[in-house]
């Protein structure tokens, strides 16, 4: 099959081509920000722009450095990140066992679609000072706040994966004479996994954000609470120092789920779909 | 309608001695889709044991509903349809059925997408490996056996379907225009190959295709289905010996002449 053959090496080559432009992409992304972070700071110090209301890299790094030496960031981003991987933890659990019961009882997704939809279309951020109402101005009023936003993007993008599964991997499975449990596992499952962890990445995001303004709301500890209180202060270094920390923890904690997916979604990668 | 006139005095449901035992009997099948619509009516046919048949028609005949209804896939308003004696039934550990397409998972590489048929069937874990391997070979795909499917063309992932289903060994394959989708050229090596298999096998084989050159390539007998769905209009047997090359028929007068008498026949049924 000389087709295969060429289009092995092809697939090589292209391999080696995107290895040695890495490269390249991560100079340009370094002299990107530094171009940013300079021409920011060029236009504070030579009076183009007010330090008052956009800050300066400098400023922003020593503000930093004052939250973390007056010990004011670690406490409250235990409290956040605790926040975050609870929600996280309760949307995808949720989410995913919902769209697994919605995709296998049709009945029982018509009747509940509509009142989903309606949930789903509430801006939740409004809801925020009721779930304070409700659960009070600890950690749980914030997990219930990220979860009402995270648990229906899982819910939704599971529920998508399962319903668009290839009836022929379906058909040729049960005509093999595979059993419902082996249909699940070796069939939907895997099919929606690239939904899933799409839906993961959001979630993710969706349960920092409902988090970190939850806890701008009210709250006892937590980013969104020094965000709130140094906003108060018109200190614009401290809360763009914050908005980064939380932005380079999401940031750490998708990477770490990027890993896992590589490592799962190892067959949709690299497919170059030889036609023919 | 007379579908059995082929099939000898002694070939009925009787199995002794040397003559073949009928395999698959289709009788008087009815089959409605919705309300008003008759997708077949009144169709016979009988399958011999270890016997291939290709089953051709204009689109429209039915072949493929006939084909689902052995499956026990669709079923029958009127008549019977029996296989090995016994009705049809989705996911029988004796009938193994070819999609037209491939249908391998996109997640399993080539090894374990044959595999997957002898994990279905209850085969030990020890012995998938063995068995898949073997058959990987026959179809020439050993040096590809890590490769996943997006990696392949279309014909080898044809050759890996085939591979899935004859590694689970069972009696009866029915098969739905599998090469449909295929060149000439490759569909000529998929012919020798399923040719090999099948020989290997022993199995019975019911074979839907479009393909009159494919159809008598393949099989003992060719069926050709009337247009109206009232089941068989003629009955074209095809002594070709065996073994067969699809490359080498291509320049065979009996070949030739067999097409030209399918053709005829296949032109009259849709009139």
């Amino acid at each position: 099959m000389s087709d295969s053959v060429s289009s092995e090496a092809g697939l090589g080559h292209a391999v080696r081509a995107s290895d040695s432009r890495s490269g390249s992409i991560l100079a340009g992304r370094a002299i990107f920000l530094i171009a940013f972070l300079a021409l920011w700071q060029a236009a504070v110090a030579y009076g183009f722009a007010d330090p008052a209301f956009v800050s300066s890299p400098t400023s922003i790094v020593e503000a930093f450095w004052k939250l973390v030496e007056d010990g004011d960031l670690a406490p409250n981003l235990l409290t956040t990140l605790v926040e975050i991987m609870i929600s996280f933890a309760l949307s995808v659990v949720l989410g995913i066992a919902s769209a697994l019961v919605l995709d296998r009882s049709d009945w029982l997704n018509r009747i509940l679609s509509p009142f989903l939809t309606a949930f789903n279309s509430m801006p939740r951020i409004a809801l925020g000072p009721l779930f304070i109402l409700w659960f009070g101005i600890g950690i749980a009023s914030k997990v219930v706040l990220a979860v009402s936003l995270g648990y229906f993007i899982m819910l939704l993008s599971t529920l998508g994966g399962l319903k668009n599964v290839d009836r022929d991997l379906l058909l040729m499975s049960r005509l093999f004479g595979a059993s419902e449990l082996r249909l699940f596992r070796d069939v939907r499952l895997p099919w929606a996994l690239p939904s899933i962890f799409a839906g993961l990445r959001l979630t993710l995001i969706y349960c920092s954000g409902g988090a970190v303004i939850g806890e701008m709301i009210a709250a006892q500890s937590g980013l969104g609470l020094l965000v709130q209180s140094f906003s108060g202060r018109f200190d614009v270094a401290s809360v763009m120092a914050l908005i980064l920390v939380v932005a380079f923890l999401v940031m750490a904690l998708t990477a770490l789920m990027d890993w896992v997916e590589r490592r799962l979604l190892e067959w949709s990668k690299g497919s170059t779909d030889v036609p023919g | 309608m007379l579908s059995q006139t082929n099939m000898g005095p002694a070939s009925g449901e009787r199995t002794d001695g040397d003559v073949p035992s009928v395999d698959i009997r289709v009788s008087d099948l009815d089959v409605n889709f919705g309300q008003a619509r008759k997708a077949l009516s009144g169709v016979n046919l009988a399958v011999r044991q270890g016997e291939f048949v290709a089953l051709i028609g204009a689109s429209g005949c039915g072949k493929t509903t006939l084909l689902n209804v052995i499956a026990g896939l669709v079923p029958a308003a009127a008549g019977s349809a029996m296989i090995r004696k016994s009705a049809p039934a989705a996911g029988r550990r004796d009938i193994c059925y070819i999609l037209a397409r491939d249908a391998l998972l996109p997640w399993r590489t080539l090894l374990k997408n044959v595999e997957y048929g002898l994990e279905v069937s209850g085969v030990p874990r020890d012995e998938r490996e063995k068995t898949a391997l073997a058959y990987i070979e026959k179809v020439g795909l050993l040096n590809y056996r890590d490769f996943y499917p997006s990696r392949l063309s279309q014909g080898m992932r044809q050759r890996v379907s085939l591979a899935r289903a004859f590694a689970v060994g069972r009696q009866v394959y029915l098969m739905d225009e599998p090469f449909s989708a295929l060149d000439s050229q490759t569909k000529l090596m998929l012919h020798d190959q399923l040719l090999d298999l099948w020989e290997m096998s022993g199995a019975t084989v019911v074979f839907v295709t479009h393909d009159i050159g494919e159809a008598i390539t393949l099989a003992d007998r060719v069926v050709v289905m009337s247009k109206r769905g009232t089941g068989v209009a003629d009955e074209i047997p095809i002594d070709i010996p065996r073994p067969r090359s699809a490359e080498a028929l291509q320049a065979d007068s009996r070949y030739h002449d067999l097409y030209r008498r399918t053709w005829t026949s296949l032109k009259a049924s849709t009139e």
